[in-house]
């Protein structure tokens, strides 16, 4: 039949897999999943077949990983690796097994069929049934009265840099996306693609990697950033050349991300990449996320927070304060009176 | 019937070219990140592991733009190597303003670009085709400067003409500034390097966060199109096409094509990407008037 | 007439060959999917509005400028075609309404349309 040997073939591929990291994972986890030839990481869960969890997901983001797992196309599975978290029908890996050639195997039988792809985990719902006040579902805050079957609008809110008012994006960005340090999440409102407020859903795990392929990585660089990984001293002369030819260090804008204590992303990603070999502690003890965060656009942003390492993160978490509550909504609702248009 | 040999021509040539290109790309990446090898089988196990997975769409897509966008951008690459001459007459494309239609072309890239992130209503995707305009519009001036200092000396905008006016030297070396600056047009079509604002890795895929399954084929082999396409039109706008003097018209076309297409995969892997508003100031500020230095000193060199 | 027939005809392969990717291939193809698997990815949250939403234009001031160039690349086609016979006049020309066009990109570098906002 046309499936087997199209399934022959993918089995020959490495294997695209997610990576979703939890706390006590192995600090060169990401060393040890990049250098093994017989898988891929991915960047969305879309392209994987296979979730691969390092590391424990505490409760409080269970509910996310479960989200992230349903998000898998079929045919998936789960594979935990250092993992004390329990799913149903993954597989798990201990510590000193060899997980590339794990992870092949539970890829070609899925792939084969002998495995069955795993089902979701969350019920299959609309996010949002016809919700109103009254018994018939009618009246209700905002422009549309009610919570509309499926997802609402978002609604508009003043820009910081020229005060157009258009449509606020909130949401809560989680804690498994790759291009945030692990475990954090964070509630950030985007006018376009620049960031409004940020608050910490939940700080990021305690870990010691270097993580200077991911300012790599975010620099457009993804083949540097697996040098970098696979290189085992610093100094490695080629690695130094390439990261100073490609112009990393001056694509960087300059005083971005510049904490109290005078460091910008420009200086740690010196650190980090091991050009300039003055070990400084950033000193981030009044610095929050909404101090750096704050009025940056995307790119930016997500370069301000790979440039920590996870210590100072985790105190710069402490240190944002929470945004007032509920100022969005009363922008939102002056705007019921003359609108129509929206729904 | 020598415009379905034509035909033929250029599909043996885009299958030819997108396998080669998707080899290369594998070849680069594993070479600058320090792993040893790559077989050449490794595009089509990836084509068939992609296939083998569910094709998934979002809450409330626009479905048909979905669809349009990856088929359009894989003709658009198509068209782009159909303008391009075999030989002395041989163009799938044959008019006597094909460079006006490379122009539509890459226009038309960046509206579908921005489709392919507008469609699945997914947040990340969005911010990736918007900033994908911004970069992609001054980029397409910068690439219609250069075209039109390559069309001075040929009198036409022909690309036929254009070949032909290469036979004493190549636009190259008379027009020296106009190929580096064409490559960065390479880069913004193909999505590649420094200039892949669309499918950034800050935005977790961006317009590509949401493909699975057969979308994500169809976009990766269109991508592979476009460069195929457009490493055509420049090895025939700066390197002479299918001039040469020993072997045959074509492969003298393919040699300098895959010439093309490595220097940008290459450039791909080995440029950083700034953050977009530091591009878009760098195009407008510096890019451009290089360009229209390019300009001055080809109109000067063509006047007699 | 060839140009669009080929042109039609490259559009029709490649709507053919997308459509043929999609269609069999792929485990679980006819299969309705499901709520939780539709959720748009923000690393595990739910997302409370749509994405589609009125989304700051911010390079919108850098357009106006762009389409006053692309008049001018209109302007330049027929240009480069008649450059070699009408000579330097020609030359003199375009490099006249060049220097009118980069006015306009210094005026606006000054008025900050360059600037992400």
């Amino acid at each position: 039949m046309g499936m087997n040997w199209l399934a022959k073939i993918a089995g020959l591929a490495e294997v695209p897999v997610f990576v979703a990291i939890g706390e006590g994972a192995p600090s060169d986890t990401a060393i040890s999943l990049c250098t093994n030839p017989a898988l891929r990481s991915v960047e969305t869960p879309r392209a994987a077949a296979i979730l691969l969890v390092v590391g424990t997901i505490p409760d409080a983001l269970l509910p996310q990983l479960h989200r992230l797992h349903d998000q898998l196309p079929h045919p998936r599975a789960t594979v935990l690796w250092h993992s004390g978290n329990r799913l149903s029908e993954a597989t798990t890996v201990g510590g000193t097994e060899d997980i590339g050639a794990s992870l092949k195997d539970v890829h070609r039988s899925l792939l084969a069929g002998n495995f069955d792809t795993e089902p979701d985990i969350l019920p299959d719902v609309p996010p949002n049934e016809w919700r109103g006040i009254g018994t018939h579902g009618q009246g209700g805050k905002g422009m549309m009265g009610g919570t509309p079957y499926g997802r609402p609008m978002a609604m508009t809110a003043a820009d910081l840099r020229d005060g157009l008012e258009l449509d606020a994006y909130t949401a809560d960005f989680g804690p498994f996306l790759p291009m945030f340090p692990p475990g954090l999440a964070l509630t950030l409102t985007l006018q376009g693609d620049v960031i409004q407020s940020v608050a910490v859903v939940h700080p990021p795990f305690e870990n010691h990697e270097n993580r200077g392929w991911v300012l790599l990585n975010l620099l457009g660089l993804p083949a540097l950033a697996e040098r970098m990984l696979r290189v085992s001293n610093d100094s490695d002369t080629t690695l130094r050349r390439l990261i100073h030819l490609s112009g990393a260090r001056a694509a960087i804008p300059k005083s971005l991300g510049r904490t109290y204590d005078g460091s910008d992303v420009r200086a740690r990603f010196d650190q980090m990449t091991g050009i300039s070999e003055h070990a400084m502690n950033a000193h981030v003890h009044q610095t929050g996320l909404d101090d750096l965060l704050i009025g940056l656009e995307w790119h930016e942003a997500m370069l301000v927070l790979n440039s920590f390492d996870t210590a100072p993160l985790r105190t710069i978490c402490a240190n944002t304060s929470d945004p007032e509550p509920d100022e969005k909504m009363e922008g939102g609702m002056d705007h019921g009176a003359h609108a129509g248009h929206m729904s | 019937m020598s415009f379905a040999i034509a035909l033929i021509e250029m599909l043996t040539f885009m299958i030819f070219g997108v396998f080669l290109a998707a080899v290369l790309d594998a070849f680069f990446y594993r070479r600058i990140a320090g792993r040893s090898g790559v077989s050449l089988l490794m595009p089509l196990y990836a084509a068939a592991a992609h296939l083998s997975r569910q094709r998934l769409t979002t809450e409330a897509p626009d479905r048909l733009n979905w669809f349009l966008s990856i088929s359009g951008f894989l003709a658009l690459g198509a068209i782009g190597l159909a303008v391009v001459p075999f030989g002395p007459q041989t163009a799938v494309i044959g008019m006597e303003t094909s460079v006006v239609l490379w122009g539509a072309c890459e226009s038309l890239v960046v509206v579908l670009v921005f489709l392919h992130g507008w469609s699945p209503n997914s947040p990340l995707a969005l911010i990736g085709a918007y900033r994908y305009v911004a970069i992609g519009l001054p980029i397409m001036l910068l690439s219609m400067f250069v075209l039109i200092a390559v069309a001075l000396p040929a009198e036409s905008l022909d690309l036929r003409a254009i070949v032909i006016s290469q036979e004493g030297l190549w636009n190259v070396i008379r027009q020296p500034l106009g190929l580096p600056l064409f490559l960065l047009l390479g880069l913004s079509l193909t999505l590649r390097g420094p200039l892949d604002y669309g499918d950034s890795a800050d935005l977790a895929g961006g317009t590509s966060i949401e493909d699975s399954g057969a979308n994500r084929a169809g976009w990766q082999v269109a991508r592979l199109a476009m460069l195929v396409g457009f490493s055509a039109v420049a090895a025939s706008a700066f390197l002479g096409g299918y001039l040469g003097p020993v072997l045959p018209g074509i492969v003298w076309l393919a040699l300098k094509t895959l010439t093309v297409m490595a220097v940008i995969i290459a450039m791909g892997h080995l440029l950083a990407r700034m953050p977009v508003a530091r591009m878009l100031g760098l195009i407008w500020k510096v890019l451009l008037p290089i360009a229209f230095l390019d300009l001055l000193l080809a109109g000067l060199v063509a006047l007699p | 007439m060839t140009t669009l027939i080929a042109i039609i005809l490259i559009f029709a392969f490649s709507i053919l060959f997308t459509a043929a990717l999609r269609a069999g291939v792929g485990a679980m193809s006819t299969v309705p999917i499901p709520y939780p698997q539709q959720r748009p990815i923000l690393g595990g949250t739910d997302p409370e509005t749509h994405a589609w939403q009125r989304f700051h234009v911010r390079y919108y001031t850098m357009t106006l400028l762009f389409v006053a160039f692309e008049m001018e690349m209109m302007f330049m086609y027929p240009w480069a075609v008649v450059f070699v016979q009408e000579g330097p006049k020609a030359l003199a020309e375009m490099g006249m309404f060049l220097i009118i066009l980069s006015v306009g990109i210094v005026y606006g570098w000054r008025e900050g349309i360059f600037r992400w906002e």
